[in-house]
C-alpha cells in the first residue's frame, strides 16, 4: 500500500509539474483573447491583422483539423465522413482528426480538449449540444471554430459574429428545416393524399430540426385541409405548439387527416410495436419522417401502396428502399455540402479568412437535394459518393480558398444538383 | 384429493401470472377505448416480442444461474446478425439460410467468448465487458460503421409472422430442455450450478461445459439477431456497450420464470415470464404510453415482485399468521 | 524462495500502476513523435479522468462488498440536473453542490435500504434503479421547460473549472475514502465482508451497516462527480453523465481491483484505472485509429491489464 502510494505520489507529481509548467497554450486558465500565451504552433493560427485575398497561400505545412462528429452511425454523419476522410484529405495538405461519437456538451468540450491537445488549427463541428460554448474553449485556445451542416440562431450570431475565431456556419437554417417539411407534405398534398401519418424522430428530444421540419409539415396540411392544428393556424404557432409538446396530435386538420404519430427512438419491443401498428394503420397513404423513415418503417408497408418520405442523406440503403418501392421522397444532404466550410475553416487557418464584407463570420444557409424516383436518387447518388469527382471538387473547392465573401456566398447559395453540374 | 390439490396448485402457479398480467391488461386498453389484440401486426409484435424476450431469457440465465454474469450476449446478436445477413445478401441466399448462419455466428462468437474465458480465467463478468467491446468494434470494422439494410429485400424481411415465431418458440424450448434436461451436457451442468467444487472435485469437467453454455447462449443470441434484423430489414450499429441494453430486457422473465419454475419446467416457466413482459410491452404500444412512464412501471414490476420473492414467507406470515404458514 | 515469491506478487500488485506508467511513456512518446502539446495534454487527461475518478474511488466500497452498482452514471445525471435546476432557482452554487450531494447520497442510500430491507439482490435493485433514474433524467429536463437541456450560465461555474479545483475535489474524496479504507475498522469490516461474508457474519459485522455505508460513500462520491461535470460542462442534457456508469466499471477493474470485493480491494484502483482509461484513450486519437478499430483494440487492452493484474488470484476452478 505504502509503496503504491508512493508511486502514485511521483506520478502525480509528474502530471503536476507537466500541467504546470512547459509550454501552456492559451487553455481555460488562459486570457480570453488567448493571444499572450499561444504556443508556437498556434501562431500560425492567429487571424492575421491585413489579410490580402490576392496572395499565395502557403499549403506548404500539414495543417491539422478536429472534428466535432456527433453521430458515428447514421448515413448522413458517415457520407460526411467519407467525403472528409476520402476526398478532402487526399487532395489538401491537411490531417483530420476525429472525436468519438459525442452524446453531450462534456464530450464535445472533452473532444475540443484532444484537438488541442494534438495541435489542431481549427475544429469543424457537427456537435451541439452547446455551440457557444464550443467556440468560447476554441477562442480561449486561439484555434478557430466552424459549424458545419447547422446554423446559429439569430441571437447567437449576433453574440459571435465578430469573433476572429469563428469562421461561420453552412448548413440547413431552421427556415430551411422548415421548408424541408413543407415542401415534403405539399408534394403529397398536390397528388390528393389526404391520410398522413408522421414519425417525429427526435421531436420528444426537443430537437429543434426535427419540430421545424414537422411544423412545416403541419403547416403545409393546414394550407390544404382548411382546418388548424390543435388551434393553431400559422407557422408560429405550430412551432410554438410542437415545443409546448414536444409530440404530435393525431386528428384531423380539416380535411386532412393524421392517423398516426410515433417519436423518440427508444427501439425496444414497444416501439417497435408502436411503429409497425402506425405503418399498417387503415386506410393511411402516406408517412412523412422528419428523419429516416424507410428504415423503421420499410418493412412494415412492404406490398402496400404506403409511401414514405424521409429526410437524411444519399447512401446506397436508400437507394434500394426506392427501388423496392420503401422510400418514394428523400430529401437528402450531400455529402459535398460540407466543402465549402472546410475550405472557409483551411482558408482562415492559411491567414486568409473569409469574412463578410462587414468583417463578419459566415452565416449561409444550404439546403437539400430531393428524389422523388429511383432513377433520380441514383443520379444524385453517383455524383454524391464519387471520391474521384464528388459534387465539389478540389477545382471547384480552389477557387474559394482565400476569396471574397461575395464569390463565396454565391457559390455556397447554387447548392442544388443542376446548378453545381453547371459549375462543374 | 391430495393429488387433485396439487395439480390445482401446479396450474395456478402457473397460470396466475400471465393470466392475471393479461386480463389487467386487456381492462386498461378497454378503459381507453382499445383492444390490446386489433390487428394482425399486433400479434405479429407481441409474438416476436415473445420470441426474442424468451431467447434473450435463456441465453442470460445459462450463464447467470450458474454465477456467470454475460455482458456480451447483446453484442453476439449484433455481430451475428451482420455476418449473416452481410453472407446472405451476397450470395444471394434465403430467410432459412439467415437463420442458419445466424445461429451457427452466435455458436461460435459464444464459443469463442467462453474460451477467452476459460483460457484467462478472469471473473466472467470482466470478460464479457471486453469481449462485448470487442464484438461491437468488429461489427462496426465490418461495415464501416453503416450496418447493414436489406430493407427492398422482399425476401429476407418475409420472416415476421405469427407462424413463423411460434416455430422458433417451440423449437428453441424443446431443444433446451432436451439439452439441460436430458443430456449429459445438461446433467454436468446442473451439478456444477449446485455444487462448483464438489462437481470437478468428482471429476466433472467443468471447461467443455462452461464452453458450451456460451456457445448455446450465443447460438440463442444469434436467432435474435435475425429476429431483430429481420424486423426491419436493417442493423443499427452500437458501439460503448450500446449492446448491452437488450440483457436489461430479460431479468423480469427471467425472476417471473423463476417463481413459475416451481411449478413446472423451468424453461416453461421462462416461456411464461417472456408472454407476461410482451403483453405488457403491447399494452405500452396500445395505448401509446411515454417512454419514460413505460421505464418506470417496468422497473416497479421488478421490484415489487423481487420483493415478493425475497420476502414471501414474512409476507404469508404478514397475511395468514405463523400458524397458518405452519399448517 | 519466500523472498522471490514475495518479489513476484509485489510486481503483479504494481502491474496496473505499471500499466498506467507505461500508458503514459508511449502517450509521451506519440505525443512527442507526432508533435502535441503535452503540457495542454496531461491538463486534458486530468479534465477527462476526473469525474470517473472520483466516483469510481467511491465504488470501490460497494465494489469490496462484493456488490456491484450499475446506476451509479444515471444517479449522477439526475444529481446534476437537480444541482442545476437548484443553481437556476436560487443562482448560489454552493445551494447546487449541496443538492448534488444530498440527491447522490439520497438515491445511494434508497439503493441499499431497498436492498437490505426487502433482501434483494443489490445488482437487481441497481439495474431497476437504472431504468428509473434514465426516466427520471427525461422528467427533469420536461419539468425544467426550457427545451432540450437545463443549462447553468457558463460565467457561474467558470471560477470554478479550473484544474487546481478539480484535483482538490479528487485528492480530498481520495484522502477521505483511503483513511475509511484503510485505517478505520470500516474499511477491515467491509474487505472482511466481501472476503467471506458467512466468517464477517460470524464475527458480529452487520452487513446491512457495512452495505449502507458503503452505499453512502459511493453517494458522495456521485455528487461530488455530479458537481464536477456541472463545473466541467455547464449544459446539460439527457445523455449528460451516460457513459459514466460503465467507465466507472471499466475503471475499476482496470486499476487492479477484483470485481469479487474482499482483502484484494484497493482504494487506489479507481483512480489508476479511471486515468489509464484516458491515456489509452488519447493514445487512440493520436494514432487516429477508427471507432471500430480503436474500440477492438481497447477491448484487448483491457483483457490483457486485467489478465496480469490478477495472474496471482487463480486457480483450479473457473472463476464466478
Amino acid at each position: 500500500m505504502k509503496k503504491v502510494l508512493a508511486l502514485m505520489l511521483c506520478f502525480a507529481l509528474t502530471i503536476g509539474c507537466l500541467t504546470g509548467c512547459g509550454k501552456a497554450p492559451a487553455g481555460e486558465e488562459a486570457p480570453a483573447e488567448g493571444q499572450n500565451e499561444t504556443t508556437e504552433e498556434q501562431e500560425g493560427a492567429q487571424a492575421p491583422e491585413n489579410e490580402d485575398p490576392g496572395v499565395e497561400l502557403d499549403m506548404s505545412k500539414t495543417v491539422k483539423i478536429g472534428v466535432l462528429v456527433s453521430d458515428s452511425t447514421t448515413a448522413e454523419s458517415l457520407a460526411f465522413q467519407s467525403y472528409y476522410k476520402d476526398y478532402i484529405a487526399s487532395n489538401y495538405n491537411v490531417e483530420l482528426v476525429y472525436s468519438d461519437e459525442l452524446t453531450d456538451a462534456a464530450g464535445e468540450k472533452s473532444a475540443i480538449d484532444t484537438f488541442i491537445t494534438n495541435n489542431c488549427k481549427a475544429v469543424i463541428s457537427f456537435s451541439s449540444f452547446d455551440r457557444m460554448a464550443q467556440l468560447e474553449q476554441c477562442a480561449g485556445a486561439g484555434i478557430y471554430y466552424a459549424v458545419a451542416t447547422g446554423t446559429l440562431t439569430d441571437d447567437e450570431y449576433a453574440q459571435v459574429k465578430d469573433n476572429e475565431y469563428y469562421v461561420g456556419a453552412i448548413g440547413p437554417s431552421l427556415e430551411i428545416e422548415f421548408q424541408t417539411g413543407y415542401d415534403m407534405a405539399k408534394y403529397y398534398l398536390d397528388q390528393g393524399k389526404t391520410r398522413f401519418a408522421i414519425f417525429g424522430g427526435a421531436i420528444p428530444y426537443y430537437t429543434e430540426m426535427h419540430i421545424y421540419r414537422a411544423a412545416g409539415m403541419l403547416t403545409a396540411m393546414v394550407e390544404a385541409g382548411g382546418g388548424d392544428y390543435q388551434g393553431a393556424s400559422d407557422k408560429d404557432a405550430i412551432i410554438g405548439k410542437l415545443f409546448e409538446t414536444a409530440s404530435i396530435e393525431t386528428g384531423s386538420i380539416g380535411s386532412v387527416e393524421i392517423l398516426g404519430y410515433v417519436g423518440g427512438y427508444d427501439m425496444d419491443d414497444a416501439w417497435f410495436a408502436k411503429c409497425g401498428q402506425m405503418a399498417q394503420t387503415e386506410g393511411l397513404e402516406v408517412i412523412l419522417a422528419v428523419g429516416n423513415g424507410s428504415d423503421f418503417f420499410g418493412s412494415s408497408i412492404a406490398g402496400t401502396d404506403v409511401k414514405i418520405a424521409s429526410v437524411d442523406a444519399y447512401a446506397t440503403a436508400y437507394g434500394e428502399a426506392m427501388e423496392g418501392g420503401m422510400l418514394d421522397y428523400l430529401a437528402g444532404k450531400f455529402s459535398a455540402s460540407i466543402g465549402p466550410i472546410f475550405i472557409a475553416t483551411y482558408s482562415a487557418t492559411l491567414g486568409a479568412p473569409i469574412r463578410t464584407e462587414d468583417g463578419c463570420a459566415l452565416a449561409l444557409s444550404q439546403g437539400y437535394w430531393v428524389a422523388t424516383s429511383a432513377e433520380q436518387f441514383n443520379e444524385f447518388y453517383a455524383v454524391d459518393s464519387s471520391t474521384e469527382a464528388p459534387a465539389y471538387t478540389k477545382n471547384m473547392l480552389d477557387t474559394l480558398l482565400g476569396t471574397d465573401y461575395a464569390t463565396f456566398e454565391a457559390f455556397v447559395s447554387k447548392y442544388s444538383f443542376e446548378e453545381i453540374q453547371t459549375m462543374q | 384429493m391430495k393429488k387433485g390439490k396439487k395439480i390445482t396448485t401446479k396450474i395456478l402457479g402457473i397460470a396466475t401470472i400471465p393470466t392475471v398480467t393479461f386480463i389487467i391488461m386487456i381492462i386498461l386498453c378497454a378503459v381507453n377505448g382499445v383492444k390490446l389484440f386489433e390487428t394482425t401486426g399486433n400479434w405479429i409484435a407481441f409474438f416476436r416480442a415473445v420470441t426474442s424476450v424468451m431467447l434473450t431469457t435463456f441465453a442470460l440465465s445459462i450463464n447467470l444461474n450458474s454465477g456467470r454474469f454475460d455482458f456480451s450476449i447483446g453484442s453476439i446478436s449484433l455481430l451475428s446478425s451482420i455476418i449473416s445477413s452481410t453472407i446472405c445478401i451476397k450470395a444471394g441466399l434465403t430467410t432459412p439460410f439467415m437463420l442458419s448462419v445466424s445461429l451457427i455466428s452466435g455458436i461460435v462468437l459464444g464459443a469463442l467468448s467462453g474460451l477467452v474465458y476459460v483460457l484467462i480465467k478472469l471473473p466472467p463478468i470482466i470478460v464479457s465487458l471486453g469481449i462485448a467491446l470487442f464484438y461491437e468494434g468488429l461489427s462496426f470494422a465490418i461495415t464501416n460503421g453503416y450496418g447493414v439494410s436489406f430493407v427492398a429485400n422482399a425476401e429476407l424481411i418475409s420472416f415476421p409472422s405469427v407462424a413463423h415465431y411460434l416455430e422458433v418458440i417451440i423449437i428453441a424450448l424443446c431443444v433446451i430442455i432436451i439439452l439441460f434436461d436430458y443430456t449429459r451436457f445438461g446433467y454436468n451442468y446442473r451439478a456444477l450450478l449446485s455444487g462448483q467444487k464438489v462437481s470437478v472435485n468428482m471429476g466433472i469437467k467443468e471447461i467443455p461445459n462452461a464452453i458450451g453454455c456460451y456457445a448455446i447462449a450465443g447460438g440463442l443470441m444469434g436467432i435474435v439477431g435475425f429476429i431483430s434484423a429481420t424486423n426491419t430489414g436493417n442493423i443499427q450499429m452500437a458501439l460503448n456497450f450500446g449492446s448491452i441494453g437488450v440483457m436489461f430486457t430479460a431479468f423480469l422473465p427471467m425472476f417471473i420464470g423463476g417463481f413459475i419454475g416451481r411449478f413446472c419446467n423451468e424453461r416453461i416457466g421462462y416461456v411464461l415470464g417472456a408472454v407476461t413482459t410482451a403483453l405488457i410491452s403491447l399494452m405500452y404500444a396500445r395505448l401509446d404510453v411515454d417512454s419514460s412512464v413505460q421505464q418506470i412501471v417496468t422497473a416497479l414490476i421488478l421490484v415489487g415482485f423481487l420483493i415478493y420473492l425475497n420476502n414471501e414467507n414474512k409476507l404469508k406470515v404478514l397475511l395468514i399468521g405463523k400458524r397458518g404458514l405452519h399448517k | 524462495m519466500m523472498r522471490k515469491q514475495n518479489f513476484k506478487q509485489q510486481v503483479i500488485n504494481l502491474t496496473p500502476f505499471m500499466g498506467l506508467l507505461l500508458l503514459f511513456a508511449v502517450f509521451m512518446v506519440l505525443g512527442t513523435i507526432k508533435d502535441i502539446n503535452v503540457a495542454y495534454g496531461m491538463k486534458t487527461i486530468v479534465n477527462q479522468s476526473i469525474v470517473v475518478a472520483i466516483i469510481a474511488t467511491g465504488a470501490v466500497f460497494i465494489y469490496t462488498l462484493g456488490s456491484f452498482d450499475i446506476s451509479l452514471g444515471a444517479s449522477a445525471a439526475v444529481s446534476a440536473l437537480t444541482g442545476g435546476m437548484a443553481y437556476n432557482a436560487t443562482g448560489n452554487l454552493f445551494v447546487a453542490f449541496l443538492v448534488c450531494i444530498g440527491l447522490a447520497v439520497m438515491i445511494s442510500l434508497f439503493n441499499s435500504i431497498l436492498a437490505s430491507v426487502f433482501n434483494l439482490p443489490v445488482f437487481v435493485t441497481t439495474i431497476a434503479m437504472l431504468s428509473v433514474l434514465n426516466a427520471l433524467v427525461l422528467v427533469l429536463i420536461r419539468l425544467n421547460g426550457t427545451g432540450d437541456e437545463i443549462a447553468v450560465p457558463s460565467a457561474a461555474v467558470k471560477p470554478l473549472d479550473t484544474i487546481g479545483f478539480k484535483l482538490v475535489v479528487l485528492i480530498v474524496y481520495w484522502c477521505l475514502c483511503a483513511f475509511v479504507f484503510c485505517f478505520t475498522k470500516i474499511g477491515r469490516k467491509q474487505k472482511l465482508l466481501g472476503g467471506n461474508p458467512i466468517c464477517a457474519k460470524l464475527t458480529g459485522i452487520s452487513d446491512k451497516k457495512m452495505a449502507i455505508i458503503a452505499f453512502a460513500m459511493a453517494g458522495i462520491g456521485v455528487g461530488l462527480g455530479a458537481f464536477v461535470s456541472i463545473v466541467y460542462a455547464p449544459t446539460l442534457t439527457r445523455n449528460t453523465a451516460s457513459s459514466v456508469g460503465m467507465d466507472v466499471i471499466i475503471a475499476i477493474v482496470f486499476g487492479g481491483m477484483p470485481v469479487s470485493g474482499g482483502a484484494r480491494s484497493k482504494i487506489q484502483s479507481a483512480v489508476i484505472g479511471a486515468f489509464s482509461m484516458t491515456f489509452l484513450s488519447q493514445i487512440m486519437t493520436i494514432l487516429n485509429l477508427n471507432s471500430g478499430i480503436g474500440q477492438m483494440v481497447k477491448a484487448a487492452i483491457f483483457l490483457l491489464v486485467v489478465f496480469v493484474a490478477t495472474f496471482n488470484q487463480r486457480n483450479k476452478m473457473l472463476p464466478r
